[in-house]
C-alpha cells in the first residue's frame, strides 16, 4: 500500500465525477466509459446484509465487460418505454484512497442516492451505501476494473432501473 | 352497521365474474378487515423455505403483515416458526433480518431462549409469580406446516391441513421447487412496492407476455402449456414447456437466458397462491416470491433464490448470475413487473370496476382451466377473495 500524490487523487476525483455525471444525467454510455476495457470489467449492486451472510445474488450482477454493455442495452433499447422514470442525484464522498502492491488503486467511497420519480415528482432517499473499488490508472487512463456498490438498506424503496 | 362493515354496504360487487371493483383497492377500513379476515384469519401463508437456514442456529425474521415472525433451525435440526416476541413482556426477541446464534436474549429483562424456543434463564426469578416454571414459558409459535420444506403458518385454529388448503397445487409447488423440494439458497432480492397486496397478487402470477419487450426483441415464443385453478382458494398455475430464444446479437452475454439441462423436463412454472405467493421455476432460476402487506398501498416482496442441493458449483454459479440479471425486480424479463403493479394501484384510484377480457367466454360462469395465456384463471381467485370478505354479487 502507497500514499496517492495529489495528482493521482485528482483523477480519482475526476473519474468519480465522470461515473455520477452518466447517471444522473442518464448517459449509459457514458457509464459504461468509466470502466476499463478488460473483459474482467464488473459493476456489481448488492445488499450489505448479503453480503455479510455470503450470498452472492446482486441486484445487479455484471460480473464482465460484456455484461456492463448489456447493462446499457437493457436500459437504452430494451426497457426504453416501460418503466416509470426516475433522475437520481449521488452524492459521494471518498474515504479511502490506496495504491495496491499490485498497482492498482484501491477507492471506498460513501454514496447517498436521492430519486425524484416523473410521476409523483417527490425526491426520496433511493439507497446508501459504499463503493468498493478497483481502478486501473496507467498512461494518463483512469477506469474501473471494478466497482461494488454495497448498499445498507436490505430493501428497496423500488425496483432499481439504473445502476447505483 | 359497524364501521368494520361499511365496505360492504358502500361497495357493489358487479354480477359478472369478470368484473372487480376498483374501490376494494382504496378502503382503509376494507384493508383492515382484510388484515383481520385473511393474514390473521384462517389462510396459510408461506414464510420460509428450510434451506434458508441451512445450519443449526441459522435464523431468519419476517413479517406477516403486521406481525412479526422468528424461523429457527434448532440444535434437534427442526426448523421452528416463533412469534418474534419474549413470553415474558412481548419485546421483540431479534432485530436482524438473518444471522445465526447459539440463543436469543431479549435485551429488556433478560430472558434467555434456546434455538428450540424454550425458556432457558431468567433472572430474579424467586420474585415471580408463585409456581412459575421455565418450561412453561416457550417462545410462542403459530401453527406451522410444510411441504417439500417450505414452511407455512397459519394464526387462526380453524385452517384446514395445508393439503387441504392447497389442492392440486401441491404438487405445482413442488415441480417449481425442483420436484423434490432439496433446494440450497444462493440469495436474495428485497423490494418495495406502491401497491395494495391484491393489485400485487393479481399481477405478479399472470401478466401478458406482451408487457416484457426482452420476449419481442428477441423473437422469444412461449411454449405450449396449460393453466388451472384450484377450486377451493383459486391457486392458479401456469405450466408450459420451455422455449428458449433464437440465437441474438442483441445481447453480449447470452448466458443470462441460456438453459442448462438440469436432468428434468424442459419446463417453466409460474404458481400463484392465495393470497399472496408467487413461485416460479423458469431458465435455471428457481423463485419463491415471499410477499406481505405493509400498508394499504405497499407491499414488501423478497425474492429468494435457490440451487439445488445436487447442483455442482459450475450449476451454482450459472444460476447466481442468471436470477441477479434475469428475473427480479432489476431482471431482463421482469423490470417491467414492477412498474405495472405501480401504475395498477395509481389507475385504481379512478372509480368503476376492472374489468377482465381474455379468455371470459361466459361472464356468469366460473372456470378452473384456461388457455396458458388468459388472464381469466385470476378469477377464481377473486371469487373466493369476495365470498371471504362478505361481499355480495349483484343478482344479474
Amino acid at each position: 500500500m502507497t500514499r496517492l500524490t495529489l495528482d493521482e487523487l485528482a483523477q480519482l476525483d475526476e473519474l468519480q465525477t465522470a461515473y455520477i455525471s452518466a447517471l444522473d444525467g442518464k448517459k449509459m454510455r457514458s457509464w459504461l466509459d468509466t470502466f476499463d476495457e478488460d473483459p474482467a470489467a464488473s459493476y456489481i449492486c448488492i445488499s450489505r446484509n448479503d453480503v455479510e451472510n455470503g450470498l452472492r445474488i446482486a441486484m445487479m450482477l455484471d460480473d464482465c465487460r460484456d455484461r456492463l454493455i448489456d447493462r446499457c442495452t437493457f436500459v437504452d433499447d430494451i426497457w426504453a418505454g416501460t418503466f416509470q422514470d426516475y433522475r437520481t442525484r449521488h452524492f459521494v464522498q471518498r474515504v479511502h484512497a490506496s495504491r495496491r502492491d499490485d498497482g492498482q488503486i484501491e477507492m471506498t467511497s460513501n454514496f447517498s442516492v436521492i430519486f425524484t420519480p416523473d410521476d409523483t415528482g417527490l425526491p426520496q432517499q433511493l439507497a446508501a451505501g459504499t463503493y468498493e473499488d478497483v481502478i486501473r490508472m496507467e498512461d494518463g487512463a483512469c477506469r474501473f476494473l471494478s466497482r461494488k456498490a454495497v448498499t445498507d438498506n436490505a430493501v428497496m424503496p423500488r425496483y432499481l432501473v439504473f445502476p447505483l | 352497521m359497524d364501521v368494520q362493515e361499511a365496505y360492504l354496504r358502500d361497495i357493489v360487487w358487479p354480477a359478472n365474474y369478470n368484473e372487480i371493483p376498483k374501490e376494494i383497492f382504496n378502503r382503509q377500513d376494507l384493508y383492515q378487515a382484510e388484515i383481520a379476515r385473511i393474514f390473521r384469519g384462517p389462510e396459510w401463508h408461506p414464510v420460509a423455505h428450510e434451506s434458508e437456514v441451512p445450519n443449526p442456529g441459522d435464523f431468519k425474521t419476517c413479517n406477516l403483515a403486521d406481525v412479526p415472525l422468528l424461523v429457527i433451525r434448532g440444535d434437534d435440526g427442526k426448523v421452528r416458526v416463533f412469534f418474534n416476541a419474549c413470553s415474558h413482556r412481548s419485546t421483540q426477541i431479534e432485530v436482524k433480518p438473518s444471522g445465526n446464534r447459539k440463543e436469543f436474549e431479549c435485551p429488556y429483562h433478560r430472558w434467555l431462549f434456546n434455538s428450540e424456543g424454550e425458556l432457558v434463564g431468567c433472572p430474579n426469578q424467586r420474585e415471580f409469580i408463585p409456581g412459575f416454571e421455565k418450561k412453561d414459558y416457550p417462545l410462542a409459535q403459530p401453527r406451522q406446516e410444510s411441504v417439500g420444506g417450505l414452511l407455512f403458518v397459519t394464526l387462526s385454529p380453524d385452517t384446514e391441513s395445508l393439503d387441504d388448503f392447497l389442492q392440486e397445487a401441491k404438487g405445482s409447488l413442488m415441480e417449481v421447487m425442483a420436484g423434490d423440494g432439496r433446494l440450497k439458497l444462493i440469495g436474495y432480492h428485497r423490494v418495495r412496492y406502491l401497491t395494495n397486496w391484491k393489485a400485487y397478487s393479481d399481477n405478479d402470477g399472470y401478466h401478458p407476455p406482451l408487457l416484457h419487450q426482452a420476449f419481442t426483441m428477441l423473437n422469444w415464443q412461449g411454449g405450449e402449456g396449460r393453466q388451472y385453478a384450484t377450486t377451493g382458494r383459486g391457486h392458479y398455475c401456469i405450466e408450459t414447456k420451455l422455449t428458449l430464444p433464437q440465437p441474438t446479437n442483441l445481447i453480449r452475454d447470452t448466458s443470462v437466458i441460456h438453459f442448462r439441462d438440469e436432468g428434468r423436463p424442459k419446463s417453466s412454472s409460474v404458481l400463484a397462491l392465495f393470497p399472496m405467493l408467487v413461485a416460479s421455476n423458469y431458465l435455471n432460476v428457481i423463485s419463491i416470491r415471499f410477499a406481505t402487506p405493509v400498508a394499504i398501498d405497499e407491499v414488501e416482496v423478497t425474492y429468494a433464490y435457490f440451487a439445488h442441493e445436487d447442483d455442482d458449483e459450475d450449476m451454482v454459479l450459472h444460476r447466481i448470475r442468471q436470477s441477479s440479471n434475469a428475473i427480479g425486480p432489476s431482471g431482463l424479463i421482469s423490470m417491467e413487473d414492477a412498474s405495472v403493479f405501480h401504475r395498477v394501484q395509481i389507475g385504481n384510484r379512478a372509480p368503476g370496476n376492472a374489468i377482465f377480457q381474455k379468455g371470459v367466454a361466459d361472464p356468469s360462469r366460473l372456470g378452473f382451466e384456461f388457455r396458458q395465456n388468459d388472464e381469466s384463471a385470476n378469477l377464481p381467485h377473486w371469487e373466493y377473495y369476495r365470498a371471504a370478505m362478505g361481499f355480495r354479487r349483484t343478482a344479474a
